[in-house]
């Protein structure tokens, strides 16, 4: 059971969150392409070691936030709050 | 004919003797166990939302993760980045909701009272760290959560908030869910507290909220 | 004298030993196989039966042997039993109660006569990899093999009428969990405490101390001061009969407690901020030929006999020594009584070449050929280092020849490992190995509690200890031992499963010459011991077989659980939450049949639905609808916030009105749908699926937190601070005339899509919405929570000259279907795009922008996937079940019924299903596939709707 460092409630259980994707950014709707669309719809770059992910802390404060997470390791570090209130 | 007055219930079925106060349906069950079990749903509950660090938000003066009970007797909890729960005898919704109206600046406010949306239940004796320690994964020690902590977390699995709110020197928690969960909470803190010798105490207004001072 | 009897039956039973744990003042009896056997409080149930000089306890799992005591330890294969209902109890571990009734398991029928026992005789037939290559063909013939294999399967016997007991869980946030309550781990606890740490100490056995308990003089006076620190020392939690099962990431530690009073078992989710792992060390056996016949036993069972239990483990022995603990077991037995017939001493070049008897040992045959006469065989050949823990922190052990075990190699943050696992020394030299690990665990564990309470943001200052210099750990020495693992004849290696050197050696021969592919192949290690006793000579033996040394070979990796746990422990307590609605009290006094719809319990029905969906056309009907999601909207962009969700447009709509809303996901299949209403300027009410509410509330912060952080919108569910009552049918509006007090209910001041607030029944702040999912002249009524039970019984109070009545969910469905309204998620699936489920009408793709926009106008251009249609089938009577197959030729799929059910009110059957576009045009006639292979017809409908197509009811 890892931790995950919530920027506004600090370290909870993964169990609390829900993964809430790579993170990646939605094309122009109104400029894009199939292929480009599709790119962001489907594929996923899945490394093995350090990517950035959004959490969504479910049972907490439900916010989301970006993360980075050594898919390896399941080290994790330096979780940016996504929105500043 | 007159009508008679509405009647609010709880979601969490009262134990016997039941009585009707404050217009709620009520359990009128007084314990003298250590370990203690109390819904205080008829509370009053105001859910503000505003800017963290605006205008409403100096006014109310707690930050998140903390609570605190003001000089008229309710109790402001931080229950998240921009958002309050204020808890008021029952009764106090109006006047509590006009206070918050006005502090508010020229952010967006949004003052919903709540009162119906949520179960509260009160937990109160030394051991009741022990208890939540079956069924919530935060450590409930002096050092993590300290009186006056407010956090929201997992509770026997159902999103909860937890306050931890002292009564003269004696450990004691408030549990904010869903209305609709109320009984299931109820039934699984009651279910845990059981090897502790836990015993339902009947609401009193009294009793519910800390008194100022 | 009734303890002086009881003593006379138990003929092994010494004299009182200093370290002894039994209570001679409490004497009781107990049932072993149908006989009653005497016994002392402390006894473990094995204990008891030696003492009474019984020396078979099982048969072993493959050949049926006779087996015996050989660690007397929890490990010990052979004597696990059953008690009462209950399976698999290890016998050395399980203290005796009285009346226990205990019995031997995988005997059958008796354990002295046991008819499966021919399997020795059989042995040449039962190679590795026997089950695997036997019954594989021919296949018919599996149900038969099953039943031959669970005869001649290992284990207890379970009773589905057992009571469950109470399993619990519990978490808890030590700054240190000590694995191993034996002078290492109380050593390292004490110091550990006493620098400030909050310690779990977990000890598997009843008390701690370890092998001290069964030591000298002096290492008693040493364990008495050891548990006097660990008493006095503040901050220490000591769990006995319990053991740390396994280690996880984010030292995530499982300790099984098992000495609870109330509860059977109970599992600690403990996040330790540092794990120290004192196992201590558990000897090995050796293999020889007849190495597994009763009497043969080790040193420390042999002294775990005498001196905790004061049972004498036999008349004359023959001991077979290569350490100091060996020779301890001499001195003990000779004190205990035992002739001591020969000492074979491995380090002088003394070997055993093999034991014999039948149901026990009756002739060992020693190294130089010379056979003695024995009826005892103790052997002290070395020790395994348990570094299971550390394996599940990363560690890969190292094999030392030196020591001829092996040893820890990686050092890690939060994993420290401490006694006999880390080196040999003296007894002061391991307790200032310990001390100094528990120091240092204690300056690295307030380090990281610290940095941890600094990962909370805003929380209240605390004045957090200054940093430490680390503490410097002493090496320990490590003290030469001959290897030994396997003599000059064969015998067994894996106790549990019965696999001998021989089987090992088979395997590696087939090229199953890997540990790893060796011990899936020969399930050497994968029994109840779990390799705890068989690993290291498993390893050994391979080796020699492949010509590699030990360091080469390696060894297989431990994986949790350390100790079996069982699924009651796994399981807990039972946490499902659930909702149920204000009404719920008035629906259980009314018969309601629950149903189960996510975490809600909701009235199916009230015993007949299709005469409560009659009375909904014909007079007036009540349902609860109140799990309806329901989210409040406030701010001045929740225009631009709905224009993005759904796929229609809402800059216009008025402050009273309501909008029936599609939203879709970025792949344009329909997520959710519902209706919103502007109750005030910037103040909306939106309602979604019952299922959908969750997900559509974290839908909506994902877009509004992440895309449009400056969008001046506040979310906030509401879906429980209303009870949500709907009223439908024609007598509805008179209906809620009476117990509405502020509302112009006219159709013209309240019209057909619209919302009002106020009162009804007395209740203040209700929400009342002209809406309708089932056709009929319908309001939504939401009032505030609390009252919703006050409020639905006035309804049938004031309603029942009108002929009011509940619904269930039940009727709804078959209005709503005579309605033709969808259900996402019922006549839409995961792939079903809004076009394709008709709601072109709706779709609007000028505005700037909305979530699936791409996805959709490219639909809009060529969209050939199947459409949602109204179905009748021809024959009125016949109703497809849902998900029924549309077909055309042979067998070629051209759709599916989503919907359907026997209309009360047309008194026919109706669908609604999906056809391919050639397939749509109304008047089509289509064929259904019926679950029995039967066809029938269906009519392609002009309507979605079959009743009351043109809305005519709803408006009035």
């Amino acid at each position: 059971m890892i931790l995950i460092p919530c920027p506004w409630c600090g370290p909870r259980n993964v169990s609390e969150f829900r993964y809430a994707d790579e993170a990646k950014v939605r094309p122009d709707p109104n400029a894009t392409t199939p292929e480009r669309w599709r790119t962001y719809l489907y594929m996923r770059d899945n490394p093995a070691g350090w990517t950035t992910e959004k959490w969504f802390h479910r049972a907490g404060c439900r916010r989301y936030f970006t993360l980075e997470r050594d898919t390896v390791s399941n080290a994790v570090r330096a979780a940016e709050a996504s929105r500043e209130v | 004919m007159a009508e008679r007055a509405p009647i609010a219930r709880s979601p969490i079925s009262p134990a016997p003797p039941v009585t009707v106060e404050y217009g709620w349906e009520i359990s009128a069950r007084r314990t003298s166990a250590d370990l203690r079990i109390m819904d205080c749903t008829p509370l009053v509950k105001i859910l503000v939302r505003a800017s963290i660090d605006g205008g409403v938000a100096r006014a109310l003066e707690v930050p998140f993760g903390r609570a605190a009970c003001d000089e008229r007797g309710v109790l402001v909890v931080g229950s998240g980045p921009g958002e309050w729960l204020l808890l008021a005898p029952p009764g106090a919704g109006t006047e509590t909701v006009r206070r918050v109206e006005e502090v508010r600046d020229r952010e967006i406010v949004s003052i919903l009272d709540v009162t119906h949306g949520r179960a509260l239940v009160r937990i109160s004796g030394e051991e009741a760290v022990d208890l939540l320690a079956k069924v919530c994964g935060i450590d409930f020690s002096d050092e993590v959560t300290p009186d006056g902590t407010a956090f929201r977390s997992s509770v026997a699995k159902l999103t909860t908030d937890v306050v931890r709110d002292d009564q003269d020197g004696v450990r004691s928690y408030l549990l904010h869910c869903e209305r609709s969960f109320g009984q299931y909470l109820f039934d699984s803190l009651h279910d845990a507290g059981d090897e502790f010798g836990i015993e339902i105490e009947g609401f009193a207004g009294s009793k519910a909220l800390s008194q100022p001072g | 004298m009734r303890s002086a009897t009881v003593q006379t039956r138990m003929p092994m039973r010494l004299g009182p030993q200093p370290g002894e744990v039994i209570d001679r003042h409490r004497p009781f009896t107990f049932t072993w196989n149908g006989e009653r056997y005497p016994a002392f409080a402390g006894d473990t149930i094995i204990s008891a039966l030696a003492a009474s000089g019984e020396r078979v306890f099982s048969r072993s799992f493959k050949y049926h042997r006779p087996r015996g005591l050989l660690t007397a330890s929890f490990l010990d294969p052979g004597c696990v039993v059953q008690v009462n209902d209950e399976p698999n109890v290890r016998g050395s571990h399980r203290r005796v109660e009285p009346g226990m009734i205990v019995s031997a398991q995988n005997a059958w029928p008796s354990l002295r006569f046991d008819a499966k026992s021919v399997n020795r005789f059989l042995g040449r037939f039962l190679p590795p990899g026997f089950y695997y290559k036997t019954f594989i063909k021919p296949q018919r013939l599996w149900p038969a093999y099953e039943k031959v294999l669970q005869r001649f399967a290992a284990g207890g016997r379970t009773f589905p009428d057992s009571p469950h007991g109470y399993y619990d869980k519990r978490y808890a946030h030590p700054d240190i969990v000590v694995a191993g309550g034996g002078p290492a781990g109380m050593a390292a606890a004490v110091a550990a405490a006493e620098a400030g740490a909050r310690v779990i100490l977990v000890e598997e056995e009843y008390e701690l101390g370890g092998h001290l308990r069964w030591g000298s003089e002096d290492e008693l006076g040493a364990l008495r001061e050891l548990r006097d620190e660990v008493a006095r020392t503040p901050g220490i939690e000591v769990l006995t009969n319990s053991v740390v099962n396994g280690r996880y990431d984010g030292n995530w530690v499982a300790i099984l407690q098992r000495n609870l009073p109330h509860v059977e078992e109970r599992l600690i989710k403990a996040r330790a901020k540092v794990l120290v792992v004192a196992p201590g060390l558990i000897e090995r056996p050796y293999v020889f030929r007849g190495n597994d016949l009763p009497g043969v036993i080790l040193s420390t069972a042999a002294r775990r006999l005498i001196n905790l239990f004061a049972v004498k483990p036999g008349e004359r022995a023959v001991v077979l020594t290569a350490n100091a603990d060996g020779d301890a077991a001499v001195a003990d037995l000779e004190r205990a009584g035992v002739e001591v017939a020969r000492v074979e001493d491995a380090r002088r070049g003394g070997d055993i070449i093999g034991a014999r008897g039948r149901n026990g040992v009756r002739m060992v045959e020693c190294g130089d050929g010379s056979r003695v006469e024995c009826d005892l065989l103790v052997t002290a050949t070395g020790w395994t280092a348990p570094t299971s823990l550390l394996n599940m922190a990363g560690d890969r052990p190292v094999y030392n020849p030196t020591a001829a075990r092996f040893f820890p190699s990686r050092p890690s943050d939060d994993v420290l490992a401490t006694g006999g696992i880390s080196g040999d020394g003296s007894l002061d030299e391991l307790l200032a190995h310990a001390r100094a690990t528990g120091q240092e665990a204690a300056r690295r564990a307030l380090k990281v509690g610290s940095a941890l309470r600094a990962g909370v943001p805003r929380r209240v200052d605390v004045e957090e200890p200054p940093d430490m210099p680390p503490i410097e750990i002493p090496e320990l020495p490590v003290v030469e031992h001959p290897e030994l693992f396997q003599g000059r004849t064969d015998g067994i290696v894996d106790f549990s499963e019965d696999i001998s050197s021989k089987d090992i050696v088979a395997a590696a021969k087939e090229g199953y010459d890997s540990v790893e592919l060796m011990k899936r192949y020969t399930t050497a290690t994968m029994g109840p011991t779990q390799g705890k006793l068989e690993t290291v000579n498993a390893v050994a033996i391979l080796a020699r077989a492949t010509g590699k040394t030990i360091e080469e070979t390696g060894t297989t990796v431990w994986r949790p659980p350390y100790a079996p746990i069982t699924l009651g422990a796994l399981a807990g307590r039972n946490f499902e939450p659930v909702r149920y609605s204000p009404m719920q009290p008035w629906h259980e006094r009314h018969g309601a049949n629950p149903m189960v719809a996510g975490a809600w319990i909701r009235p199916e029905h009230y015993g007949d639905p299709e005469s409560e969906a009659r009375n909904v056309r014909e007079n007036v009907g009540l349902i609860d609808v109140t799990p309806l999601g329901k989210l409040d909207l406030r701010g001045p962009d929740v225009p631009k916030l709905l224009n993005l969700l759904y796929v229609n447009q809402w800059n216009t709509l008025e402050v009273g009105k309501v909008r029936y809303g599609v939203m879709c996901a970025e792949d344009g299949v329909v997520l959710d749908d519902g209706v919103t209403g502007r109750l005030g300027p910037e103040h909306y009410l939106m309602t979604t699926t019952t299922s959908g509410a969750a997900t559509v509330w974290e839908w909506i912060e994902s877009w509004l937190q992440t895309e449009h952080p400056d969008w001046q919108v506040h979310v906030t569910p509401v879906t429980d601070a209303y009870a949500s009552i709907n009223i439908a049918g024609p007598k509805s509006r008179e209906l809620l005339l009476r117990v509405a007090g502020d509302v112009d209910l006219s159709p013209e001041a309240f019209p057909y899509m619209n919302v009002r607030t106020g009162t009804v029944a007395g209740v203040e702040g209700c929400f009342m919405w002209r809406i309708g999912f089932t056709g009929e002249l319908s309001y939504e009524v939401h009032v505030p929570a609390a009252y919703g039970l006050y409020v639905w019984e006035k309804l049938m109070d004031r309603g029942a000259d009108l002929g009011v009545k509940p619904f269930g969910i039940q009727a709804q469905r078959i209005l709503r279907l005579e309605k033709g309204h969808l259900i996402v998620g019922q006549d839409t699936d995961g792939l079903t795009g809004a076009y394709s489920a008709g709601l072109s009408w709706a779709i609007k793709l000028y505005k700037e922008d909305f979530i699936g926009k791409p996805e959709l106008s490219w639909q809009s251009e060529c969209d050939n996937s199947f459409q949602l249609v109204g179905l009748q089938p021809h024959d009125g009577s016949v109703v497809p079940p849902e998900a029924s197959q549309i077909v055309e030729g042979e067998n070629e799929i051209a759709g599916r019924i989503t919907s359907s059910c026997m209309s009360p009110t047309l008194g026919r059957s109706i669908c609604l299903g999906f056809v391919a576009p050639h397939l749509a045009e109304p008047g089509t006639s289509v064929t259904v596939l019926l679950p029995n292979g039967e066809r029938t017809t269906a009519r392609v409908m002009e309507y979605l709707a079959h009743f009351d197509p043109k809305g005519e009811r709803q408006r009035g």
